[in-house]
């Protein structure tokens, strides 16, 4: 647009330059005509001015011969006429001397001494007849001859003397004419060069500009072919809107792969973008674009109010088909003169970051499905399910109330950190138990979120947010599990069976949930749990081991929960620390399959727990290392370690062997809770080893508080 | 214009409008403009546009979650009744929907709650500018 | 079910308010799920929500917490109408700004204001409710969202 303008400009120049020349050229030529003529005139007078001079002395010669042929009485006739002839042309061409070229003043004095002749002159040219008298003794004059020969006489005398005064007089003009003429001739020659010149001056302009004006078109090609260029290549859509709201004579590649088409020109807005989303939405968009033009918004509003930053419009995919992209309007207003001149649109596809981050929360959201929940609960018992489920929403009801502690500093945060994962653990392990994986691996998320935040610095309330809300989450699947549970047993029972309605529901804010703080948690056949556990663990590590449990119906009611979160830690640790795989085995010489005891029994004074496998025993070295790995101890305590305190690392929180974790084992909270619960019931905890062999745990409970041990 | 007579530099008659008294003497407490006089304060809808009537205001500021009748409507109908009014939508409402409908009614700016009193000014200097 | 993002907004749209209105940024301190009833403060600025989503967001707050935001806002009115003007335009406000990520549709109510520390707030049934302490100086009040 700018070079058109100024391309117009050149062209204009140049042709004022050629009208300059051919106006400099008529204004020379007509000046030169005329002076041409002027001098033509003026040589023309001159001649015959020049040819005046003679007369004076003609006619004094001529009234010479006439007088001295009457003296000698010789025939005057033909000199009389030739006489008159030369006044006669004297006059006509006096009077016809060309006046306007000269000094009137010259000529009207050579008029007047010409007008002086005419008395002596007219006696003489009036003459006629014959001046002599023939006789017969010769020839005299007759009386008119006389008269006739003094008038001459005295006429010659006047043209004798005042010849050389005309002739000045007339020679003067003639020499003014001469003067004029070259004047007018040098003029002549002035304007000649001068036109010359100009139009010499006017012509180089006029190339000059035609050499700018060539390089500017080439400057504007090269920019024309740049913005091609440019508008081929760019990946966003651009294009002009007019005051009509509809899309200009050019727009970039990109438009037509974003829209699918290329009929853009006259193209509405409005058009382009129907049936491609919504009605309100296109409303809007009509609207905003409408507000663009008006002067009442300034830019920077403009911009913010921009309702289609992230426009989904739903495009034909070329199959037949419909698939959903998201685009990016910028719009700028371009301003001329008279206000709002364009609107310049760029359109970005900006498909793929918006379906990234949908991604990331659709799998986040994916872990909803039912699927999996399905599975899991198709093994279990519905009953031992439903005692679960009553237990876990315990068990997240107290996280809640941990979660509920009012906290203002990052003391008060991290305080709810321990509580909290020891409650999502053993809720874990009993699911992961139950072989529940759908509710294992949302309380292992939830874990995973707890433990980065005892990583992180400087807690503050926001970082629970997330926390909170994944407890929302697993609470409303736990919901779902309940609600899928009471089906199954439907669909087991049979319509008879509706034992569905008996089962305990369960939610936090329920009236019916179990009173607050820590509640005693439902009862579970723990020797099928323990045993599906085993199966599982078995099963997902590639491990080999027979689970042998005895005494579980002797454990008080009071204990249950204890032993319990006891058991799956201690067999989630058996196998994956303790039994090796098979290969290891054999290579060890061992049983190939291996042996994981439980036993509990009632002693005289309370009872006694022990747990024993024939895996890979602990070594005290390992376990030192492992500590200060992990920063549990430093390295100069671990030198002061024998090996009963290096066995004792196990119970200390934070502990793990494993540095990556996994959903059984890993993340250093097993043994130091069971050890905690233990020594809450006022009992102890104890571990041998021996490396290679075996490892075993035993756990001494006092008899008092086992009927209502609450932790 | 017809607040002349009164100062002689005030040219420019303010109507507030907002349902929280709170806000609306916040609006105009912040008002510092030697040019502005606020000639009125309404709660709602209706009372805007019965003050607008009375007052004759060239600015007003309006709010868009009211009772009896919401700032939209009001706009447009302010705006019927005379076309030169300039407004200053001042809401919660952060979509950009709201603020194109606002707009298209007849609004000149928009102004989001909360706000600084900075804000508040560059907003009502850029109205009357 | 609520997003992350979603109950950032609110809460954001809350420390905000404190920061714009009061020169002075809330915090915000260990959110919950509301079992029961929720022990309100003083006053209660009530949003009904409608559209897209349904439910309630409210904000309750002591007076003293009140009257202190308040003099910030240079007002020197404290009385019982100015602390439920007060109340009533802080859930107005929190509420408006979620539109930016919820949306036109998210319809919003006029305030409505209750007092005393046992008012009737419609609640949906079986809807999770996430309380937000909000700390602001000495204070504390709950920012309380409820939302399908």
């Amino acid at each position: 647009m700018q070079f058109s303008g100024s391309d117009r400009n050149g062209r204009l120049l140049i042709a004022g330059a050629a009208a300059a020349i051919a106006a400099v050229m008529v204004l020379v030529l007509i000046a030169g005509f005329r002076l041409a003529t002027q001098i033509r005139a003026s040589v023309g007078a001159l001649q015959r001015t020049s040819s005046l001079q003679t007369y004076p002395a003609v006619i004094s010669q001529q009234l010479t011969a006439l007088r001295q042929r009457l003296g000698t009485l010789e025939y005057t006739g033909h000199v009389h006429r030739e006489l008159a002839r030369t006044v006669q042309n004297f006059n006509r061409r006096l009077s016809g001397v060309e006046r306007r070229n000269l000094d009137p003043a010259a000529v009207r004095h050579a008029e007047r001494l010409w007008q002086n002749y005419t008395p002596v002159l007219a006696p003489v040219l009036a003459f006629s007849g014959e001046p002599y008298d023939d006789t017969d003794t010769g020839s005299s004059l007759s009386a008119s001859g006389r008269k006739y020969y003094d008038e001459v006489r005295q006429a010659g005398i006047f043209a004798q003397g005042n010849a050389p005064v005309l002739h000045s007089e007339l020679a003067a003009v003639s020499a003014a004419l001469q003067a004029r003429t070259s004047a007018a001739a040098a003029r002549l020659r002035t304007l000649l060069l001068a036109g010359v010149l100009a139009v010499l001056l006017l012509a180089l302009a006029a190339a000059y500009l035609q050499l700018s004006r060539a390089r500017q078109q080439r400057a504007a090609r090269e920019a024309q072919d740049q913005t091609r260029d440019i508008l081929k290549t760019v990946r966003e859509g651009f294009f002009l809107l007019d005051a009509d709201y509809r899309i200009g004579a050019v727009w970039s590649e990109a438009l037509t792969h974003l829209f699918g088409r290329s009929d853009f020109k006259g193209l509405a807005f409005e058009e382009l973008l129907r049936d491609k989303v919504p009605a309100d939405t296109l409303a809007t968009a009509v609207k905003y674009i409408k507000l663009l033009w008006g002067e009442r918004a300034r830019e920077n509003l403009m911009k913010s109010i921009n309702p289609l930053g992230q426009l989904e419009v739903s495009m034909d995919n070329g199959r037949g088909g419909k698939e959903s992209r998201f685009l990016q309007f910028d719009f700028h207003r371009v301003m001329g003169p008279k206000g709002v001149k364009h609107v310049l649109c760029a359109v970005g596809d900006i498909t793929s970051s918006v379906l990234l981050a949908r991604e990331l929360q659709e799998a986040q959201e994916n872990a909803h499905s039912q699927l999996d929940m399905m599975i899991g609960m198709l093994h279990a018992d519905p009953l031992q399910v439903s005692a679960f489920l009553d237990s876990a929403a315990a068990g997240l009801k107290h996280v809640n109330t941990i979660m509920k502690e009012p906290a203002r500093t990052d003391g008060e945060f991290r305080k709810k950190l321990a509580g909290l994962s020891r409650e999502l653990h053993s809720i874990k392990g009993e699911a992961s138990a139950l072989s529940l994986m759908s509710v294992a691996e949302r309380v292992h998320h939830l874990e995973d979120m707890v433990a980065e935040l005892k990583a992180k610095s400087d807690l503050t309330g926001n970082d629970f947010l997330p926390v909170v809300l994944k407890l929302d989450e697993l609470l409303a699947h736990l919901r779902g599990v309940r609600e899928m549970t009471a089906r199954l047993v439907s669909l087991k029972e049979g319509p008879a069976g509706e034992g569905t309605a008996s089962l305990p529901q369960l939610r936090i804010g329920d009236a019916e949930a179990p009173q607050a703080g820590r509640p005693v948690r439902a009862t579970v056949d723990l020797g099928a749990l323990l045993e599906q556990l085993a199966g599982k663990l078995a099963s997902d590590h590639g491990k080999q081991f027979r689970l042998t449990l005895t005494g579980l119906g002797e454990v008080p009611a009071g204990y249950l929960d204890t032993v319990k979160d006891c058991a799956i830690q201690m067999l989630r640790n058996a196998a994956v620390h303790g039994i090796e795989a098979c290969e290891t085995r054999r290579t060890a010489a061992k049983p190939e399959i291996g042996e994981v005891r439980l036993e509990f029994r009632r002693l005289e004074a309370g009872y006694e727990f022990v747990f024993h496998d024939d895996g890979a025993g602990l070594s005290p070295e390992a376990l030192k290392e492992a500590a200060v790995r992990k920063n549990v101890i430093t390295a100069e305590e671990a030198a002061a370690l024998d090996n009963r305190a290096a066995l004792a690392l196990i119970f200390r929180p934070g502990f793990s062997t494993r540095d990556s974790i996994s959903m059984d084992a890993g993340r250093g909270t097993g043994m130091d809770l069971v050890a905690r619960a233990v020594y809450g019931l006022g009992g102890k905890i104890g571990v041998s080893t021996n490396p290679g062999r075996f490892t075993r745990f035993k756990i001494t409970l006092p008899a008092a508080g086992a009927a209502s041990a609450v932790a | 214009m017809g607040a002349a007579e009164s100062s002689g530099r005030r040219q420019f008659r303010l109507l507030i409008v907002d349902d929280s008294n709170i806000m609306r003497r916040r609006i105009e407490r912040s008002q510092r403009f030697e040019e502005l006089e606020v000639v009125g304060t309404a709660g709602d809808g209706l009372e805007a546009l019965e003050l607008a009537r009375r007052t004759d205001p060239d600015l007003v500021t309006m709010d868009l979650t009211m009772p009896q009748m919401d700032g939209i409507e009001c706009i447009s109908r302010l705006i019927a009744m005379k076309p030169s009014l300039r407004i200053l939508v001042i809401s919660a409402l952060s979509d950009k929907a709201t603020a194109v409908q606002a707009m298209e009614q007849g609004a000149n700016g928009f102004l989001h709650k909360p706000f600084t009193d900075r804000q508040l000014n560059d907003a009502i200097a850029e109205l009357i500018s | 079910m609520l997003r992350e993002e979603e109950l950032k907004t609110f809460v954001d749209g809350t420390t905000r308010y404190f920061e714009v209105a009061a020169q002075q940024p809330a915090t915000i301190g260990s959110p919950y799920l509301l079992e029961g009833d929720l022990a309100v403060h003083d006053y209660t600025g009530v949003i009904s929500v409608s559209g897209k989503r349904e439910g309630v967001v409210y904000f309750t707050a002591p007076r003293a917490m009140l009257t202190v935001l308040l003099m910030k806002m240079q007002e020197s009115d404290f009385s019982h109408e100015n602390m439920r003007d007060l109340v009533g335009e802080v859930a107005n406000t929190i509420s408006g700004n979620a539109r930016k990520d919820f949306g036109h549709d998210f319809v919003i109510s006029v305030p409505s204001v209750l007092t005393g520390d046992k008012p009737e707030i419609p609640r949906k049934a079986g809807m999770r409710s996430f309380v937000i302490p909000i700390n602001w100086r000495s204070h504390s009040a709950k920012l309380v969202v409820s939302l399908t």
